[in-house]
């Protein structure tokens, strides 16, 4: 039976090797990203399941400009100048010269139509848009009642779609009223709309005829943007998550990923020689407490907690280097509480450095005691014990669930866990239902207020979804600190108006500083990427470059940027 | 009685089409209990990149998708059977104006290729070597065999898969771990030429291996047992008493007759393992029906999964009709059950 | 009372007369004593291996035989050997790391402990706290460094920067690679010990298989003869509540029931299982009822106008015992796997730390693709391949007990 089994393995072998695919000599770029395979896949980027392709997007249907998270300053991909005018209004300059892979120009009228459909399609952007006109062949005036930091992000990070593709629907858009019948039915249409090729004004495009299971190709346009600065031939896109595209990595056939990977295989990349990239996502893990839940509404049991937990040995064992510890627990990243927080500020803001007396010493000084077991009970006499829930699916976060639990345990509380699936977790904390639970803090976005309301909006009440008792983890909006009173909602939102940042300031300095002294939800790590990088068929800025710190992780991505600069090439 | 009889083969399909409805409806309430629906997991994303309202985020994916959240549920239900009745199997959630017949219809074949090669060989093989550990008992053979299958019916299939991708794939490099993805090669036309059925076998050969390594060593247990079983009765006394041949022996009295109830365990895990091809269709990433199945799952795409499903228990049913026709036939001294 | 005792001999000597056969059947032995072995290991064990819940950041996903080291200097290979030589000198611990538990362990049992010098993990300013340890050796500011021998292997054999690697390899040497325990199966991705997780993790999985098991052996058991016993009107409803069964597709199914009830108690999985595990082999027992009915000792019996009951329990039971035996068999082994299938795939909620937990947080963290921490997810398939196999190995053995015609020839 061995035997047979053998011979089986070397038929297979054999067969595999005589098969396997000649690789034409042509210099291409592996990278990868889960997408669907037509047609439930298609060429729609407006509609689910279209072949975005996630930050690649950038490389097929650039935007108008990449943020550097570092000076806070944008560069112009597909905008030549960009800017605030006068009288309130945002003006944008396409470039020239760039050509869609189906001939035509790239023009006004294609980021006109572009944000007609977001119109249509009801985005974020057009709450505060009122209008947006083509002043010349390549200019594009943007009309507003209030001019703020956050429109002026949405315009910039915007792909920009082919008018020859989405031209006809857009212009349809223009003469309906949003709720009626029409409206609903051209909605209806653009959903099921399915434009035969895909069409590029970046430096690839993809070749539709190549798309399998396996990998999709994209072919190098060269009239496109950034296209005659390319040093590949083509890009193919691997296709799968982690688990599946782990052993291409190992195998050298997949040369960059975005993936998040674990640290154990992360050892064996680096063990292969294989670089990991890291930079910071702004946002993490952090362990939510329902404040309806005796005593968890007590600021002094949650600072409490978040002594009694080493974030850092929490970080490391959930992700390895990537798990950085959060400094500074202001509801933001190090990174924005560094950009935004004036220096007297950062050092008002209590670090919770791991101190498992100081902790202890808080809760008796709130009547609570220790028993003989070593183990808490509040003022009433209950035992200190709660159920944290974490959604299992996500690998690093289940670990910090565990991690924190065992450090919660070892310091006297009684901790059980639960994994959820993750379809299900989200919607048990916007129904409050849950005691402790690991959710995210924070959000991949350079405006602070969004990371203030992860907390203070997503998972504190929902709407419908809140319930009877209220949704979420039931935090008091209108909270009273060391520094007055504050509505945190109302204050996180106004952050993010105008377009004066020392305004925006002073509000962000207020909601860190209330975010830090009574932590309506304990952050304990930020994610960094770990991406992996073979440098020996890429080439790309050495490890210290500043591009990996200038950029996002996520959006606003130096690979995006390196690409549309020319600034990849394959190794020598 | 002879009408009765003749009308057993009706009777049984009436019942089968019973079956399959019951079943039917049944899931259509099934995937719209499971946790999470389409909008929602959707919604998710969008707030974890956007970090936009809840509602917001809400209304912007119940206008891109096929479902109107409004409806009510007895309504999706009418008109979902009322489109069946036209054999139509509607259209995907997630991804609007997609046909789920297509669908099934574009990653069917290579499921039923796989797992049908798959089980085949396994059942085949296991019957021989099962009849081996049989003659042999107690022999050293015997032994090494009873532990091998033993062993192998001990991992379970997901964990084969994932030891063959990892140790022969990516430790020991036996191939290439990019290039037997998918279904075959990209650039091929599919079609009844050389290249094509090369390239289909080479990128089914992992699944197949791995169906065939985790099934043979029940097959191998249970024919043994119903061998061993079968090797005392009288019948095969008697054929022996007669002076017949062994190989006649083995092949029309003992291996005909052990092998019976396996027919029956056969049938019915072709159901089984259609629907438990699911996560070696994602480990070998080879895009059959089981990967169709999981992406729906994920994203509770509830029409695609309906689809799915549809088929699974008719393919479960049907089996079971053809065992229940076709084990008179096997079994002479089986009369048919209900009469007497 | 006499006749009690009487009976109880009785008993005692049937009892030895079946293992002693059992014993006869060697392969049946291999899987009997594998039972008893998986007995002890799994419910007596717990009591005296404590679960390891202690995160160790120095040997994460260390391979099997990892175990603590002293690393001092090269002249001092000799003095320092164990923590006693130690005593009153400075010994470099690594904070939240193994060396400091075991440090302080030490010290309860000693009045003149070595003064431990505490370094962070990772500090901003010297860098990881291991080399940091490592060079204040190199260097003979402290007299030794406890470190593991995962992390010594990461920090120094495998080091990124090759002056550090010259310096400590030239310098300092492991005077004992034997210090503390070892860990037999290596650790998981938190550094704590697998083997304790081994012997705490069988116990809920192996009562949810066999009471999945035996529940859905019963019930097939039952339903099957009394169908193809019965016929008419009782087999046709039967059997079609069974092909109803089977054609449920069970994967939604469990993840559905799995959401709604959020399984308090595990062996309410293992009843779940056992409610939806019976079609399939009632079917097939029914099938071998129908079988032997038609065979000329049941017509005989029933021409001899004996009941029902008594055709069923003395005349086709036992000739289909055998059949039933190894079937229930496997009906606990695919228990086995369906609850564990259900909690690798992440589809039932995760309570208790089982050899499924550990294989679904094994293989969700990578450790499939690193040869040093593939223990975490290999372990607890070994464990439960080869619980199977016992299992397996035993019900060949009872099978040829309870059906004379196998033992002959």
């Amino acid at each position: 039976m061995r035997l047979k089994l053998l011979s089986f393995f070397w038929t297979l072998s054999v067969l595999l090797l005589t098969l396997a695919p000649v690789q034409a000599q042509e210099r291409v770029l592996n990278v990868a990203w889960p997408y669907q395979v037509p047609p439930t896949g298609h060429f729609n980027t407006f509609a689910s399941n279209g072949l975005l392709l996630g930050q690649y997007q950038d490389i097929h249907e650039p935007p108008l400009a990449i943020l550097k998270w570092a000076t806070g300053e944008y560069e112009g991909m597909l905008a030549d100048s960009f800017g605030w005018d006068a009288d309130g209004s945002y003006v944008v300059k396409l470039v020239q010269g760039v050509t869609w892979s189906d001939g035509s120009a790239l023009s006004a009228d294609d980021l006109v139509a572009t944000f007609r459909i977001f119109k249509l399609r009801g985005d974020t952007v057009w709450k505060s848009l009122t209008g947006v006109e083509k002043v010349d062949a390549q200019t594009v005036r943007f009309l507003m009642d209030a001019p703020s930091s956050l429109v002026e992000r949405l315009i910039l990070t915007t792909n920009v779609r082919a008018s020859s593709v989405y031209g006809p629907l857009a212009a349809r858009v223009e003469s309906l009223t949003p709720g009626t019948e029409a409206w609903d039915s051209l909605l209806n249409e653009l959903t099921k709309f399915r434009p035969e090729v895909p069409v590029s004004a970046g430096p690839y495009a993809i070749e539709p005829s190549s798309i399998n299971e396996s990998n999709l190709m994209m072919r190098l346009n060269r009239k496109g943007f950034a296209g005659n600065l390319q040093k590949f031939d083509a890009v193919r896109m691997w296709n799968g998550e982690t688990e599946v595209v782990t052993p291409l990595v190992a195998n050298e056939e997949l040369h960059y990923i975005t993936h998040g990977i674990p640290p154990t295989t992360e050892k064996v990349f680096a063990q292969q020689g294989i670089d990991i990239v890291r930079s910071g996502m702004n946002n993490g893990p952090g362990l939510y407490l329902n404040h309806r839940v005796y005593p968890l509404g007590r600021v002094e049991v949650r600072q409490a907690m978040a002594y009694a937990i080493d974030r850092e040995q929490n970080g490391y064992v959930s992700l390895g280097e990537s798990g950085v510890a959060v400094e500074f627990l202001t509801g933001m990243s190090d990174g924005l509480s560094g950009a935004w927080l004036a220096d007297d500020t950062l050092e008002q803001l209590n670090p919770y450095e791991y101190d498992p007396d100081r902790a202890a010493e808080l809760l008796e000084g709130i009547g609570f005691t220790k028993d003989g077991n070593g183990q808490w009970h509040d003022d009433q006499g209950k035992l200190l014990s709660f159920e944290l829930t974490y959604p299992q699916e996500y690998a690093d976060w289940s670990a910090a669930a565990e991690n924190a639990a065992a450090q919660l345990n070892a310091f006297g509380f009684d901790i059980q866990l639960r994994g959820v699936q993750f379809q299900q977790h989200p919607k048990d904390i916007y129904e409050g239902n849950f005691q402790l639970a690991v959710r995210n803090w924070g959000l991949g976005d350079p405006i602070p207020a969004r990371s203030f309301l992860q907390a203070y909006n997503r998972y504190n009440g929902q709407g419908e979804l809140a319930g009877e008792q209220g949704g979420g983890m039931g935090f008091k909006m209108n909270v009273t600190y060391s520094g007055g009173a504050l509505n945190v909602f109302d204050a996180s939102n106004s952050s993010a108006e105008g377009v004066n940042r020392q305004e925006q300031a002073k509000l962000v300095a207020q909601l860190a500083l209330s975010y830090n002294e009574l932590l309506p939800a304990i952050p304990l790590w930020e994610r960094y990427t770990n991406n992996a990088l073979n440098r020996n068929f890429l080439q790309v800025p050495a490890e210290e470059d500043p591009i990996y710190a200038n950029f996002g992780g996520g959006t606003d991505n130096w690979m995006s940027y390196l690409i549309l600069t020319g600034g990849v090439a394959p190794a020598q | 009685m002879r009408t009765l009889l003749k009308s057993y083969p009706f009777r049984v399909l009436v019942q089968a089409v019973f079956t399959i409805w019951a079943v039917t409806t049944f899931t259509f309430a099934l995937v719209r209990l499971m946790p999470g629906n389409p909008i929602e997991i959707l919604v998710e994303q969008i707030l974890t990149n956007e970090g936009i309202a809840y509602s917001e985020a809400y209304d912007r994916v119940a206008a891109s998708f096929d479902l109107d959240p409004d409806a009510s549920v007895w309504d999706q239900y009418l008109g979902w059977l009322g489109d069946l009745a036209r054999l139509d199997l509607g259209t995907s959630i997630t991804s609007p104006g997609t046909s789920v017949g297509d669908e099934i219809i574009r990653f069917l074949p290579w499921t039923v290729f796989a797992v049908g090669t798959g089980l085949l060989l396994s059942f085949v093989l296991g019957i021989l070597l099962g009849m081996v550990m049989a003659y042999y008992r107690n022999s050293s053979l015997d032994y090494f065999l009873s532990l091998f299958a033993s062993f192998m019916t001990g991992i379970p299939n997901y964990i084969w898969g994932l030891l063959i991708v990892i140790v022969l794939g990516v430790q020991l490099r036996w191939f290439n771990v990019g290039a037997v993805r998918g279904t075959y090669d990209p650039g091929l036309e599919p079609g009844l030429n050389l290249p094509f059925l090369l390239s289909a076998f080479q990128h089914a050969l992992l699944p197949i291996v791995t169906y065939v390594v985790s099934a043979l060593g029940g097959w191998m247990l249970n024919m043994k047992s119903s061998t061993m079983g079968v090797l005392n009765e009288d019948y095969v006394n008697v054929a022996e008493a007669r002076g017949l041949h062994d190989s006649r022996i083995i092949t029309a009295y003992v291996g005909r007759n052990a092998s019976l109830p396996l027919f029956t365990q056969l049938t019915i895990s072709i159901g089984f393992v259609l629907g438990s091809g699911v996560v070696i269709e994602e480990i070998f990433v080879y895009w059959g029906l089981g990967h169709y199945l999981f992406q729906s799952i994920t994203v509770r795409d509830y029409t695609s999964m309906q689809g799915v499903f549809l088929i699974l228990t008719m393919t479960v049913v049907l089996a079971n009709v053809f065992a229940d026709l076709t084990y008179g036939l096997l079994d002479p001294r089986v009369r048919v059950s209900g009469e007497r | 009372m006499f006749q009690g005792s009487a009976n109880v001999a009785s008993r005692f000597r049937q009892l030895v007369t079946l293992f002693h056969q059992i014993r006869a059947n060697r392969a049946g032995f291999i899987g009997l004593l594998g039972l008893i072995g998986y007995f002890i290991l799994t419910f007596l064990l717990p009591y005296v291996v404590p679960f390891d819940d202690q995160p160790k950041l120095d040997e994460i996903t260390a391979p099997p035989g990892s175990r603590l080291q002293l690393a001092v200097h090269r002249d001092n290979a000799e003095r320092f050997r164990t923590l006693e030589d130690l005593a009153g000198e400075t010994v470099g611990v690594v904070s939240q790391t193994g060396g400091l538990l075991f440090l302080k362990e030490f010290a309860e049992t000693t009045d003149t402990p070595p003064k431990a010098k505490r370094y962070r993990w990772r500090s901003r300013i010297s860098g990881p706290g291991i080399e940091a340890a490592l060079k204040d050796v190199a260097n003979q500011k402290i007299a030794a460094t406890l470190v593991y021998s995962q992390a010594w292997k990461e920090a120094v054999e495998q080091a990124d920067d090759p002056a550090f690697q010259k310096l400590i390899q030239e310098t300092v040497v492991i005077s004992n690679p034997t210090l503390g325990p070892m860990s037999l199966l290596g650790t998981d991705t938190q550094g704590r010990d697998l083997a304790s997780h081994i012997v705490h993790g069988g116990r809920v999985l192996i009562l949810t298989a066999l009471l999945g098991g035996i529940l859905s052996t019963v019930l097939a058991v039952c339903l099957g003869s009394l169908a193809a016993l019965f016929g008419g009107v009782v087999d046709q409803s039967l059997t079609a509540i069974t092909n109803l069964f089977l054609a449920i597709p069970r994967f939604p199914l469990l993840v559905v029931l799995a959401g709604l009830i959020s399984f308090e108690n595990t062996l309410l999985l293992g009843v779940l299982i056992g409610l939806l595990g019976w079609p399939a082999l009632m079917r097939a027992i029914r099938a071998q009822v129908l079988s032997l009915r038609e065979r000329d000792f049941v017509e005989a019996a029933r021409s001899l106008g004996l009941g029902t009951p008594h055709i069923m329990f003395r005349e086709i039971l036992p000739n289909m015992i055998s059949f039933v035996a190894i079937n229930l068999i496997f009906a606990i082994t695919s228990a086995m796997y369906e609850q564990i299938g259900l909690v690798v795939l992440g589809l039932a909620p995760i309570n208790d730390y089982t050899w499924g937990i550990m294989l679904f947080f094994g293989r969700t963290r990578g450790t499939l693709f690193n040869p040093d921490g593939i223990s975490m997810a290999l372990s607890p398939v070994l464990a439960i391949a080869l619980f199977q196999v016992c299992l397996v190995l035993f019900a060949r053995a009872l099978e040829e007990l309870f059906d004379p015609r196998l033992r002959g020839k």
